[in-house]
């Protein structure tokens, strides 16, 4: 038995040295070992070469040495007496070696070399003794060394090892090294699939990564969330729409549809590629977002308002909550270039950024036979948010398909009221051939005046976990919050003092899909909405003077309810699936 | 930035800062920030020369950039209690945290907001850290994972914890691997399988993330859950009034077997849990973390029959009135638990000699705001910052933005000095890492990277 194996024993059994003290890989393993197969051992790297001596003084490459079978690298020097640093890495890989003395099959495919970091002292000659005792027939165990420092500099570095020289004050050599202990399983294609130190280096573990290589070949499968689906095809679904409403200047083609849509998720659209549009209007949440009130922009800003859903924008004949652009081929540059939204500094950073991408160009160039511009970005953005077309509900199979069924008997008396005593179609209008749900005017519902003008109660009360409620002073909630941004709707464009507190009327179609309501996203369910209504809104000197108390049942509410549930398209699902198929810009 | 040499003389250094190398036993198990690394890394057990602070850039405030600082720590130097170097990384990414590779060569700082983590050679100057290497396809490598939080090595790679998706900013995220090149190695993704429920009446499956930490004698790697993008980056009034914003924080840490990255179970741990932090003696074989809006601490365990299972064990100060603990590090001796609570600026510490029954024993006002607590190995030396998440952090007066070092002597935490980040016009002061020039020194360093 060698040196080493008594230096081992030794450690192993000295008294000051205690169970706890030693490396996990001395002790049986306290865990059952994986089973081969079950897991992955992704590849962590290439295998680095270098020009190394076995203990006959001949000079390989050390790639060359890997190759055809699975290894197990180890770098040591032969007079580590740290009985958790070099002596366990051999102690482990003696332990597999007997091991697979009775597994012949696996023990032909694998191979063991250990390597000296200290070429000054680990002669080949010193390595043939260090390895002599360990070298039997079953498996193949190589101990090698460098020439010289400036050989294994390379070595060392390229599998990043840190090793440093122990001197005494004086400078001098000690002959020991600070090293942290590591081993690699190296692949039969010479990559690297699993590196181990001292707490993780184990015998039964080792055996069951060798097995996985050698038996299973796994592999890096780790799963991808957003694997493309097919893209499937939609069919337009308009009963119930009037014809869609198409600029001259920009007929809608699949071209411009399509780059719209790559552009609308694409975040490198935001100055800091953060935020893309689909961020605020998420498809899976009605093109708004379910999950806030009010949209944050880059770099976490605050937005005022409820991100609006997309579901037929092309119908609305003003833009924003507040009207204030009437084109979606302009509107687009809204949030591209708000310092809240997207922060964009200016439309020649969007253009320039986005026409240095290689596929935009091809996409622009197809879709427009230019470049990206002012124009064509707007155009083709606007394309894709006009084919967000949702109809052919319940309702509108109903009333425009004379389906009689197609409605439920409480959802038809909701519609009663909807048309009649409760005077919602008074803003959010049906007409004979066709329903945008919306005037397209503006209202004073009271929300933002209680907003803006009614002091908040003292405290609010939080719900901190499921089901676990506080009530916490608005003194401490006011300590982490920005100025609250002021919020006077329609006025801010018309400068008109009529005009405080009034909002666009928005589409009801899909309206299921995208609570929060209101612009500012205070409502969360469509109940809260209708009690609001029920209630007369906020009363106050400028309420519209539409909104009034309804004195409407709680039965009158739920057919409401079911009224509004009906307004949702039949085509939600495929759109939906059609955006998820557009890969996300990064 | 005025950069100083340190004035250390090399024989004082090498006595005051002695290395615990990997190989030393009582390294092997895993964690404060002196005693809250990743297993098996060299560990400062001496004096520290410099704390690294990753700190985010404000703005309307000097450079307006995100930047690693570097503050001198060591009491016999000329330059102590200063400000000694500065690394401005461009752009405002929401720093966060930072750790070093396995190596301890590399420091690794991530940012919430863009996605990016900045790899600055430590090794070379410890006092002048130096960006070597910016990591940009984190997203997309990952296969959509949002926010890169802990940077936990492993051998030869780093562990990332991710905190949301670009696919809605919600807190649905993944475990991303890095090997120590910077190169993607592999995603998984935090289970959303009920199955996997300790409790299976619990309504907690919920896919979310923020820090981990291993054990690898018990094959054991821990993830908690804090929420996504939507909310870490939003306004921290306006998150609080948002009640849907406010149904999606995470409820759940996860453990792992951590040889095959698979996930074993959930446990249900209300209030978003954070920070984990293990025991450092082979006997305890327990974690620690807290809920942030909860106020508890909990305790993740093994039991007798060699289950893992988790129990909220006390509270911290008035759960009522929302104290928000943030960072926490334990002792090296796992007897004491130091506790920050940002909403009312507080350190406490708790004694945890008995895991099962922490006590508070100490509570001192830090500042008006209070996030990061780092601890010397010994115990003695603690420093405070004051950053949560720029969006989160106080407003007007009270968003004081400091880097502030103690001693603890037993009973008391007794102030040393005090960086305005402000007045200096670094901005918002957050994660800190020590560093010392021993740990590199020694002559004839066999591996120039």
């Amino acid at each position: 038995m060698s040196a080493l194996f008594f230096l081992l024993v030794s450690c192993l059994y000295s008294s000051t040295l205690t169970a706890a003290s030693l490396a996990p890989g001395y002790a049986p393993l306290t865990f059952t070992a994986p089973v081969p197969g079950t897991y992955s051992l992704p590849e962590l790297g290439k295998a680095q070469d270098g020009r190394v001596l076995d203990s006959q003084a001949h000079e390989h490459s050390l790639l060359a040495l890997m190759k055809g079978k699975v290894v197990l690298l180890s770098f040591i020097y032969s007079s580590c007496d740290d009985v958790n640093g070099c002596p366990l890495a051999t102690f482990v890989l003696h332990k597999i070696q007997q091991h697979l003395s009775k597994h012949l099959a696996t023990a032909q495919q694998l191979r063991l070399l250990t390597l000296s970091f200290n070429p000054e002292h680990d002669t080949p000659d010193v390595m043939g003794q260090y390895g002599r005792s360990f070298q039997n027939t079953s498996l193949d165990w190589q101990f090698l060394t460098t020439r010289s420092e400036q050989e294994l500099a390379p070595i060392l570095h390229n599998y990043q090892l840190s090793v440093q020289k122990i001197n005494t004050d004086d400078g001098k050599f000690t002959g020991k090294f600070t090293h942290a202990l590591k081993v690699f399983l190296i692949d039969e294609q010479q990559k690297i699939r699993n590196i181990y130190s001292a707490d993780f280096l184990h015998p039964e573990t080792l055996l069951s990564d060798i097995n996985a290589l050698v038996t299973h070949q796994t592999h890096n499968n780790s799963p991808k969330p957003h694997a493309t689906p097919v893209r499937p095809t939609r069919k337009p679904s308009l009963l119930g729409l009037p014809k869609l409403p198409v600029p001259r200047t920009n007929p809608l083609t699949k071209a411009k549809i399509e780059l719209g849509r790559k552009l609308f998720f694409d975040r490198r659209l935001s100055f800091n590629n953060t935020v893309s549009c689909a961020m605020c209007h998420l498809p899976e949440q009605g093109f708004t977002s379910n999950d806030m009130a009010t949209a944050v922009g880059v770099e976490g800003r605050s937005v005022r308002r409820n991100a609006p859903t997309l579901y037929n924008v092309a119908y609305a004949t003003t833009l924003f909550h507040d009207g204030r652009e009437h084109s979606l081929e302009q509107q687009v540059w809204g949030p591209l270039l708000a310092h809240n939204e997207m922060a964009n500094p200016s439309m020649a950073y969007v253009l320039d950024k986005i026409n240095q991408q290689a596929d935009y160009h091809a996409a622009f160039t197809h879709a427009f036979n230019k470049p990206a511009t002012m124009e064509t970005l707007g155009m083709a953005l606007a394309s894709y948010q006009r084919s967000l077309t949702s109809a052919h509900s319940a309702f509108d199979r109903w009333l425009y398909q004379h389906e009689s069924t197609a409605l439920s008997s409480e959802a038809q008396h909701g519609y009663t009221l909807f048309i009649g005593k409760a005077g919602c179609a008074k803003c959010h209008t049906i007409n004979t051939h066709s329903a945008v749900f919306s005037d397209q005017q503006f209202h004073n519902t009271g929300i933002a005046y209680q907003a803006n003008m009614v002091t908040n109660a003292p405290t609010q009360q939080l719900e901190i976990a499921p089901k676990v409620f506080v009530n916490v002073a608005n003194s401490l909630i006011n300590s982490v919050s920005a100025s609250k941004q002021n919020d006077l709707g329609r006025y801010e464009i018309s400068q008109n003092p009529a005009h405080r507190w009034q909002y666009k009327t928005p589409s009801l179609r899909n309206i299921a899909l995208t609570a929060p309501y209101m612009h500012n996203g205070s409502l969360r369910s469509l109940s809260d909405v209708l009690d609001f209504y029920n209630a007369g809104g906020v009363a106050h000197e400028q309420l519209d003077p539409l909104i009034k108390p309804l004195n409407l049942s709680p039965k009158d509410l739920a057919a409401l309810l079911a009224f509004l549930q009906a307004l949702t398209g039949d085509n939600v699902k495929q759109i939906v699936n059609e955006a998820l198929s557009e890969p996300i810009g990064n | 930035m005025n950069t100083t040499q340190n004035s250390l003389r090399p024989l004082t250094r090498l006595l005051n800062t002695s290395l615990l190398l990997a190989t030393l036993p009582f390294a092997f198990n895993a964690t404060a920030d002196e005693t809250c690394q990743s297993p098996y890394m060299a560990k400062i057990t001496g004096q520290e020369d410099v704390v690294y602070v990753w700190t985010l850039g404000m703005e309307g405030l000097g450079d307006e950039q995100d930047k690693m600082v570097t503050v001198d720590v060591n009491p016999v130097s000329k330059t102590y209690g200063k400000v000694i170097d500065s690394v401005s990384v461009g752009g405002r990414n929401e720093a966060h945290h930072a750790d070093f590779t396995d190596d301890r060569q590399f420091l690794w700082a991530g940012g919430l907001d863009t996605n990016k983590i900045f790899v600055f050679d430590v090794h070379t100057d410890p006092l002048h850290p130096k960006l070597v290497k910016t990591i940009t396809d984190f997203v997309a490598k990952s296969g959509g994972v949002v926010g890169p939080h802990s940077t936990y090595a492993l051998p030869g790679r780093m562990m990332i914890t991710g905190l949301s998706n670009n696919k809605d900013h919600g807190g649905k995220t993944a475990l991303v691997e890095y090997n120590n090149a910077g190169d993607y190695v592999s995603t998984y993704w935090m289970p959303t399988d009920k199955a996997l429920q300790a409790d299976p009446s619990s309504v907690y499956a919920d896919g979310y993330g923020y820090d981990v930490r291993a054990l690898p004698r018990k094959n054991l790697l821990l993830t908690s859950s804090f929420t996504g993008w939507s909310n870490y980056m939003m306004d921290f009034g306006k998150m609080l009034t948002d009640a849907e914003a406010m149904k999606h924080f995470g409820n759940t840490v996860v453990q792992w077997d951590l040889h095959t990255r698979q996930a074993k179970k959930i446990f249900s741990v209300p209030g978003a849990p954070l920070e984990l932090r293990c025991a450092w003696k082979t006997e305890h074989n327990y974690c620690f973390t807290t809920t942030a809006l909860t106020s508890k601490i909990w305790l993740i365990y093994e039991d007798k029959d060699a289950v893992w299972q988790a129990k909220a064990v006390a509270d911290i100060g008035e759960p009522a009135n929302i104290p928000l603990p943030v960072d926490i590090s334990i002792s090296s001796d796992d007897t004491k638990l130091w506790v920050n609570t940002f909403m009312d600026g507080k350190t406490r510490l708790f004694d945890i000699s008995d895991a099962f029954h922490p006590k508070q024993v100490y509570e001192q006002k830090i500042g008006a705001q209070v996030n990061m607590v780092s601890s010397s190995w010994d115990g003695t030396r603690l420093y405070f910052t004051s950053s949560l998440l720029a969006n989160w952090d106080k407003k007007g007066l009270d968003n004081e933005q400091f880097f502030k070092a103690y001693r603890w002597d037993g009973q008391h935490l007794q102030q040393q000095f005090t960086i305005d980040f402000i007045k200096e016009k670094l901005g918002r002061a957050h994660q800190m890492k020590f560093g010392a020039r021993s740990l590199y020194s020694t002559p004839n360093t066999a591996t120039p990277r």
